[in-house]
């Protein structure tokens, strides 16, 4: 799986939610979705890297953690469309919604921003807009490594988690709010470093170490994207 | 009287990497220790310990008659006030006043005693002009002093402060000296002044305001000495990854009585000997 | 030959009344060093940005005053803290030093060569193939340093660079200031750690609410109007404070001199 080229994992996690939606529910929705959850369970980017998931939930093996974030990401979905909608119409949509989550869930997890930016910037894309995809998948690991120093020094100011609801939610404010206003804070900061390492718009980066592409993936991607319209012409015939 | 803190045989590892081994040593309430050694050696590990954050692996961690086994942080911050690095990023509250509030709140302190200690802590750090200021429109540095003031707020027995100067300029770390060295001569909580336990790069600082020197090397303790004693030696200082500061330097190259490490003190001492007087 | 020339400079920040820089000039050639010394608030940083060509194009705001730049290679500038400056795009230490070159668009021979010796450099070679994210304080603005460096950076702009860093990892930087400048490249650097500048620096700015309120050599480190406010060296300020006459020694070295003589 981490073998495939970057443009071949994001193809298959494009297709994958496309087609849910294109094909007629809910066989459609539960092909997809199976396939989706499936992908979450084999092994995440190769090891070494930090990627995202594993950054956001630590312990216990890659693939589950994957696989359970998945789960409980849709899972209030569900909840919201059990309120609002009859049962067939939950699980035509949860279906399709599910298919959506597993498939940017896994495509976070397997797709290390580093080898993203190389794929893109190899393929001739400017190195800024490269970064705009990989800057949003790499947050999160500074960012819980920042919330866990915060909620160091919360603990260390007494603030306990324990407690009623109304404790708890305020708890979660002293948390979260440090971690929002620091971070906003750094963006400005973050820009200027980036500008005068050069990573201006319409920069022509230096590939390093490009990911190879196989013909055969290539082709690969081309036949999803066929197989999407394929779909798509044939439902609205 | 009990030691403020103590650490009886404390070892502590992370995985496989042992990162602190059978260190033993005692603070006093009000003394003032720095806690020095190279990056990686297991200061800010021993912080955690001393903090709650972690439980040492084996030996023991006494804060005052608590053992930290029995306690979490947020109960331990009675007794224990610590100031980590990136301080900065921890403020949130709408302005600089709530924010050094959150602490003694959290603690369930009496409004009326909150506003007090709340008081008493900007006061000590020359803050009061910032209190309604929204933190994230101060720089950095004041950010930092805003932290320190969480903590001074709390009035604990033991601060703990985790490279306090970094990033303030001389004016700002002298009033972080003058901050502490009265919060550790003022009786407090158990009687005595505060003791204060303060890793940091800056030896000048340190001689300024500490009085001890506990140094940690590869996770063992390896000096437990005064100060004065520990910058006297240059050449082992620099086996620990220290650099003698200008003012301990200035006394050994003028070879002025005592040895002082302290500026007025040498300034005083420089005075005698050269026959003038001391600006006043 | 690199030139830096800021004229009557005056710099106001988006949406603020009170100019950030008012009236500053600054002429910085290469192989110089030139120290901005001040208080928070002062300018020192301002003014890097302005030099680095950040402010006011990246970060907004009014100038007035001419500023320009003459080089044989780019101008960059290292940031006070360094973990806002991780380009989160590299997997190693190595590809994150690589970033800066990697963006210049070298080709990728000179880009190894560059991050070899700015690896070196750095005493970063035990880190080449860690996870940039998992680096200590003082590891990082170490790698932050080196990527700037392997740019090759014609003009480079330091604001307070060894904040981060153990004694002995300042005292490595400074040497490497010096070291930079003997090559030709200028540099100006922010600090607060005035003890260090004499070794290092040919010129001291003194900064004071967006105004140079003096400029001269390191001396001016041991001159009563700096001493008095408080920016200059430890020496020069014991040695005030004892009453002893001016001029003030420099460094412990100058004292020990001064006192074999008395």
């Amino acid at each position: 799986m981490t073998r495939l080229h970057p443009f071949t994992l994001l193809a298959i996690a494009g297709a994958l939610p496309a087609l849910a939606w294109i094909l007629p529910a809910p066989v459609g929705g539960l092909a997809t979705a199976v396939v989706a959850l499936a992908l979450t369970l084999t092994p995440g980017a190769s090891p070494g890297s930090t990627n995202t998931v594993t950054a956001v939930s630590p312990g216990s093996r890659p693939g589950l953690v994957v696989f359970r974030t998945a789960l409980l990401t849709a899972a209030p979905f569900w909840l919201f469309l059990l309120l609002l909608h009859d049962l067939p119409t939950t699980i035509a949509i949860g279906l399709r919604v599910t298919t959506m989550v597993a498939s940017f869930v896994w495509v976070v997890g397997a797709l290390p921003p580093p080898r993203l930016v190389e794929a893109m910037v190899a393929a001739g894309w400017s190195a800024s807009v490269a970064y705009v995809f990989a800057a949003t998948l790499a947050a999160a690991p500074v960012l819980r490594a920042r919330a866990r120093r915060i909620a160091d020094a919360q603990r260390c100011r007494g603030l306990s988690a324990r407690g009623g609801l109304a404790h708890r939610l305020r708890a979660l404010w002293a948390l979260a709010l440090p971690l929002i206003l620091s971070a906003l804070h750094e963006v400005d900061e973050r820009a200027l470093a980036l500008e005068t390492r050069r990573l201006v718009p319409g920069a022509r980066r230096t590939s390093l170490s490009p990911p190879p592409d196989r013909g055969a993936e290539r082709l690969a991607r081309w036949g999803l994207v066929a197989a999407c319209a394929a779909a798509l012409g044939w439902r609205l015939r | 009287m009990t030691a403020a803190l103590r650490l009886d045989g404390v070892s502590f590892s992370y995985g496989v990497v042992q990162v602190l081994a059978d260190v033993s040593l005692a603070l006093a309430p009000g003394e003032r220790v720095a806690l020095l050694g190279r990056n990686g050696a297991g200061k800010s590990t021993l912080v955690r310990l001393v903090t709650g954050l972690a439980r040492p692996a084996a030996g023991t961690v006494w804060v005052g008659d608590w053992d930290t086994r029995d306690h979490s942080p947020d109960v331990l911050a009675r007794r224990v006030g610590s100031v980590f690095q990136h301080a900065d990023q921890q403020l949130f509250a709408r302005t600089l006043e709530d924010d050094v509030a959150f602490g003694p709140r959290a603690l369930g302190f009496e409004r009326s005693d909150v506003a007090g200690r709340v008081a008493r802590a900007l006061d000590a750090l020359e803050l009061g002009a910032q209190a309604r200021e929204h933190p994230y429109d101060l720089p950095p540095a004041l950010r930092k002093l805003a932290a320190l003031a969480g903590a001074l707020a709390l009035e604990p027995a033991l601060l703990v402060l985790d490279e306090p100067t970094a990033g303030l300029d001389r004016a700002l770390r002298a009033r972080v000296t003058r901050a502490l060295l009265e919060r550790a001569g003022r009786a407090g909580a158990g009687g005595g002044g505060a003791a204060l336990l303060v890793i940091t790069h800056d030896l000048t600082f340190a001689a300024e305001l500490l009085d001890r020197a506990l140094v940690l090397d590869r996770g063992r303790l390896a000096c437990d000495e005064s100060l004065a004693g520990l910058l006297g030696a240059a050449a082992r200082l620099e086996t620990l990854g220290l650099l003698r500061p200008p003012v301990a330097e200035l006394s050994t190259a003028l070879d002025l009585p005592g040895r002082p490490i302290r500026a007025a003190d040498a300034a005083r001492v420089l005075a005698r000997v050269a026959g003038g007087r001391a600006d006043p | 030959m690199t030139r830096l020339i800021l004229e009557r400079v005056t710099f106001r920040y988006p949406a603020t009344e009170a100019p950030a820089l008012e009236d500053v000039s600054l002429e910085v050639k290469g192989g110089e060093v030139v120290a901005l010394v001040g208080s928070v608030g002062a300018g020192a940083s301002t003014l890097l940005l302005v030099a680095g060509d950040l402010a006011p194009r990246v970060v907004g705001g009014r100038l007035e005053g001419r500023v320009s730049f003459d080089g044989d290679g780019p101008r960059a500038i290292v940031l006070p803290t360094p973990w806002t400056q991780l380009s989160g795009m590299a997997f190693t230490v190595w590809d994150e030093v690589a970033f800066g070159p990697a963006n210049l668009g070298l080709p990728r021979d000179e880009i190894s060569r560059q991050v070899d010796q700015a690896v070196v450099r750095l005493d970063l070679e035990a880190l080449t193939s860690r996870d940039p994210t998992t680096l200590s304080g003082g590891e990082l603005q170490r790698v932050i340093v080196a990527g700037i460096l392997a740019m090759r950076p014609a003009l480079l702009l330091l604001d307070e660079p060894t904040a981060e860093l153990d004694p002995v990892g300042a005292r490595t930087l400074w040497k490497l200031v010096r070291t930079l400048a003997g090559e030709g490249t200028a540099i100006v650097v922010a600090t607060s750690e005035l003890d260090a500048l004499p070794a290092i620096t040919d010129r001291v700015v003194w900064l004071e609410r967006g105004r140079v309120a003096a400029t001269g050599p390191a001396a001016l480190l041991a001159s009563d109007a700096l001493v008095v406010a408080n920016m200059g060296t430890t020496v020069a300020a014991v040695w005030r404070a004892a009453g002893l006459p001016a001029p003030y020694p420099l460094t412990v070295a100058h004292a020990a001199q001064r006192w074999e003589r008395r």
